[in-house]
């Protein structure tokens, strides 16, 4: 089984409404997938996620744009041409068959017979962990082992790219997390190209190697999880992609090591990307982590808190200013209570100043995010 | 990885909208599965062919110069009768109809009975509808008529059943099973908690019926009175034997093709009762839509309250015994008519009359209508699925108008269509001296005519399966079929081994409905008939005619039995659904 490489170059796709209104569900899309990566699209509903894995399998052709599978462009292709091997977020599986006769499905449209056929389909069940199961209809089987059974379909035809379209959605919490790193698991092992849809930023996180967060048919921005969560590129991705505040403040000062930037009349040396001048207002992205409770240089008023036992929620007010703080060591001083004033400072190593020429074009994309088509 | 590989969103305004890239993207279509264009080419092409040119032909003869005075004389004294008598009988067949309907699903649904006793009122319910349509009109004549065996020898009564009373009588016991089963699929969806949360608000039991379940129900039996109406308008079977004087619509358009060589005046009347008909027909798919909603939202969560009151529970048990000890005194009228030489007058047991229809000269009608029958069955079952999955599942505009004209060939009266063949496929169809289409109809038709039965027969058929098609296909989750897309398969493997084992059920009802449909059928058929293809129905018309009892009798007995025999046969065919498909197949896209 080789890993393909996938390309989609300005793809646009746009929805005509019943009244003929165009509805742009995909607006420009550039990606490069390479070969083995796991690439997560991230997004809430209606960012065009889905349609976006819907123009790579096939279900809905792009507007505009190319998509190529190792360089050959196949955004004309039939679906069933395509040879990517897709998760239904409804599992999908063939009601009438058995779950021998749903992974048999695609191995047999490629010709394979008889003691083949049966290697096949049993390595495929063996990889998802579903033994001795082959010859029971989907409907015996529990919400867990129908997806496993999609899983190894999917797989079973050795596709170039593997499609996810939210397949954990419907499971309950538990499960969706042994699940993922299952997939995970079998997805290092089998090293086959991966494009994952989910709306759940942990999901996004835990399982990909990039991820590709989307808004308003856009891609906001691309990356490793870590760099998406350390330095995001607008203030939706921060916002989307773990909890964050904004708070703003002049630039005194640009190192190479950050910028100075005075929040709340203390100066803090904050991580940035380029292009900050000194006098400019920044955007800082406070994390709940990056506020330390108990000591500094603020007075903030507590305007709430919830006790999550390992570590307290507070919800603190500067001025007119809102953010949260995560407090890990509560024990060693006790909690504090609505009304009361405590002493907090900002953590700059875990700050972020988002990039200056970002934030304006954000805030207008938001404006028209109900443009945009349902996934 | 390297990630920074990666490139990401262009900026604003380089999407250039308007520009060439805009006009190629527009030309850019997905790539058509060639399976699906075939099967839309086809079937556009039956639909616009058998169904569409037709009935056009028929609105084009009737516009012209001359149609006028006709118009005037069918809209004014005295000649409106006519029109007036059609419109009553169509009210009275579909509110009784209704009514019946209604008592038999409440019965079914919320009397409670003895299992075997409810079970019997059903089947009794559903016989009318493997039988030809006016059976029970003949059976009416025998027992009730002015020579009748119950009204004048029994009682001594000198009653005239020709016209409305008749009329009423048969039809509504012909065409009430259809209503019957959609209410009583209705009442059975209908959350059982409302009933409860009205008893709880401190409603009387006959409260919540008058202002819970009636309500609920006011779309379902709206549609049914409708579907009635048009049922009653189009019949040409029963106000042929039955009618007398009480002239209607479809039976003065009979006489004047038939009787009076009239193409003008028939068609005239035809669009007289033409638009009638489709209104009243496509306001009913709107109330039958609507109430379809209520079975959705409807997730019984405990069982029906049932009627607990003595006195309304032995009325409601007696009034459907009632009904049903009548459909059973006619049907039995039929069974022991066709084992006597002539009912009521010699009681003499004989096989005469089947041995007449079986070896003598009905053998023709009975070989020749099963054939057809047969052979249009699976041509109609297959065309209603295919035009279902294009109207459902398909992405192309016009989908809207396929279905509607695919419905044309049950919500225009069978009797317009056969003037409609008679007007298009008389003469061989030219284009540039080529002859695309053979002369159809008429002597020296291709084939005498079957060609234009079978059409007929395909026609009327294929609506039913492209509705319970329909049906079946919106409950199942698209992405089944995508998922086997993504796997390889192309469409028409897709179709062949998901679409169709999923929707089996659905499509085994719609060849049981289409064969049974295609038996009993008359009022186009009787147009279309050659001496070279007999029909049983219009056989029985026939020896209606020359009051040779036993032998129409016996065609309807044996025209029973053959429906009943293809059940049985479509059944072992196509299928019963295993037990792990029913267990399943409930759930096919439940997991959502």
């Amino acid at each position: 089984m080789s890993a393909g490489t996938l390309r989609l170059e300005r793809v646009t796709k746009v929805f005509q409404t019943p009244e003929g209104r165009d509805v742009v569900a995909v607006d420009d899309v550039t990606l490069e997938l390479p070969p083995g990566s796991f690439v997560t699209l991230l997004g809430p509903s209606g960012c065009g996620k889905t349609t976006t894995l819907r123009m790579i399998a096939g279900f809905e052709t792009p507007t505009r744009g190319r998509i190529l599978l190792d360089e050959r462009d196949i955004a004309r292709l039939t679906p069933d041409k395509r040879g990517m091997g897709m998760v239904f977020q409804s599992y999908a599986l063939f009601p009438h068959l058995s779950v021998f006769e749903n992974v048999a499905y695609g191995v047999r449209l490629r010709g394979v017979r008889g003691r083949d056929l049966d290697q096949r389909v049993e390595a495929a069940l063996a990889l998802v962990n579903l033994h001795g199961l082959a010859r029971r209809r989907p409907s015996e089987l529990s919400g867990g082992q129908q997806q496993r059974v999609a899983l190894a379909r999917a797989m079973a035809i050795e596709p170039r790219v593997l499609l996810f379209d939210e397949p954990l959605s419907n499971l309950d919490a538990k499960l969706r997390v042994s699940l993922r790193s299952e997939i995970r698991r079998i997805q290092q092992q089998l090293g086959t190209t991966s494009v994952y849809v989910t709306h759940d930023q942990s999901e996004a996180m835990a399982l990909s190697d990039i991820v590709v967060v989307m808004n308003a048919g856009r891609v906001e921005q691309a990356g490793s999880p870590s760099e998406v969560y350390r330095r995001p590129r607008s203030r939706f991705v921060a916002d989307f992609i773990g909890s964050a505040d904004f708070l703003d403040g002049p630039v005194l000062g640009v190192t190479p090591e950050g910028l100075d930037v005075s929040l709340f009349g203390v100066t803090v040396r904050v991580a940035a990307g380029d292009g900050h001048r000194v006098g400019d207002a920044a955007t800082v992205v406070v994390r709940p982590e990056s506020v330390r409770v108990g000591d500094g240089p603020i007075r903030a008023l507590v305007r709430g808190s919830t006790f999550l036992g390992s570590l307290v929620e507070y919800e603190l007010m500067v001025g007119d200013q809102v953010f949260g703080a995560l407090d890990p060591d509560w024990m060693s001083r006790g909690l504090h209570v609505p009304g009361e004033e405590v002493p907090v400072s900002l953590i700059g190593s875990k700050l972020y100043a988002l990039p200056p020429d970002v934030r304006s074009d954000t805030a207008a994309h938001a404006s028209d995010t109900t443009e945009v088509a349902a996934d | 990885m390297d990630t920074s590989a990666l490139a990401t969103a262009g900026g604003p305004g380089t999407g250039l909208p308007g520009d060439g890239q805009e006009a190629a993207a527009r030309g850019r279509r997905r790539a058509l599965d060639p399976a699906v264009v075939v099967a839309l080419v086809l079937s556009v092409a039956f639909v616009l062919i058998a169904i569409v040119w037709p009935v056009l032909a028929v609105i084009g003869a009737a516009l012209t110069d001359g149609a006028i005075p006709i118009f005037q004389r069918y809209l004014s004294p005295p000649q409106n009768q006519i029109l007036v008598n059609t419109v009553v009988l169509g009210v009275v067949v579909a509110t009784v109809g209704t009514a019946i309907a209604f008592l038999f699903a409440f019965v079914q649904v919320r009397v409670p009975a003895n299992r075997w006793l409810k079970r019997v009122l059903h089947v009794i319910a559903l016989l009318p509808i493997v039988s030809p349509p006016f059976a029970l009109a003949i059976a009416a004549i025998s027992l009730f008529g002015r020579s009748g065996m119950i009204t004048r020898d029994l009682l001594g009564m000198r009653v005239d059943i020709y016209g409305l009373p008749g009329l009423t009588l048969v039809m509504s016991l012909s065409f009430f099973p259809v209503a019957y089963v959609s209410l009583m699929g209705l009442m059975r969806a209908l959350d059982p908690a409302l009933d409860e949360a009205a008893a709880n608000l401190g409603s009387s039991k006959l409260r919540i019926f008058r202002t819970v379940t009636v309500p609920l129900l006011l779309p379902g039996l709206a549609s049914g009175f409708l579907l009635l109406f048009v049922e009653a308008l189009a019949d040409l079977g029963n106000p042929l034997v039955l009618g007398g004087n009480f002239t209607v619509l479809s039976s003065r358009l009979y006489i004047a093709i038939i009787g009076q060589y009239d193409m003008l005046t028939g068609s005239v009347l035809a669009v007289l009762l033409l638009v009638p008909s489709l209104i009243v027909y496509f306001v009913h798919r709107y109330y039958a839509e609507r109430a379809s909603v209520v079975s959705v939202t409807g997730k019984p969560t405990g069982r029906p309250s049932e009627v607990s009151g003595r006195p309304a529970r032995a009325m409601l048990l007696g009034a459907a015994c009632l009904v049903a000890g009548l459909i059973v005194l006619l049907y039995g009228t039929i069974v022991v008519g066709s084992f006597t030489k002539l009912l009521g007058v010699d009681h003499t047991l004989t096989l005469r009359n089947y041995e007449a229809v079986l070896f003598g000269y009905g053998t023709k009608a009975v070989t020749d209508t099963t054939l057809l029958a047969g052979l249009a069955t699976p041509l109609a079952g297959l065309l209603g699925v295919v035009i279902a999955f294009l109207v459902i599942r398909g992405r192309f505009p016009g989908r809207g108008a396929l279905d509607f004209g695919t419905m044309l060939g049950v919500a225009v009266p069978g009797t317009i269509f056969g003037i409609g063949y008679l007007l298009v496929f008389n003469v061989p169809v030219q284009i540039a001296g080529f002859t695309i289409i053979p002369k159809l109809t008429g002597g020296a038709a291709l084939l005498g005519g079957a060609l234009a039965i079978l059409l007929v027969y395909i026609l009327r058929s294929a609506p039913g399966g492209l509705r319970a098609g329909a049906a079946s296909l919106q409950q199942i989750d698209p992405s089944i079929e995508e998922a086997s897309i993504s796997l390889g398969a192309d469409q028409a493997t897709t179709f062949r081994k998901v679409v169709l084992p999923l929707i089996r059920p659905a499509f085994l009802s719609g060849l049981i409905y289409s064969f049974a449909r295609s038996m009993t059928a008359i009022s186009a058929v009787i147009f279309l008939t050659t001496p070279q293809i007999r029909i049983m129905t219009q056989q029985i018309l026939n020896e209606t005619d020359a009051a040779r009892y036993g032998n129409a009798y016996a065609y309807c007995v044996i025209l029973i039995l053959i429906v009943l025999a293809a059940i049985g046969i479509l059944s072992v065919l196509v299928g019963s659904s295993t037990r792990a498909e029913r267990t399943s197949g409930v759930n096919v896209g439940a997991s959502r």
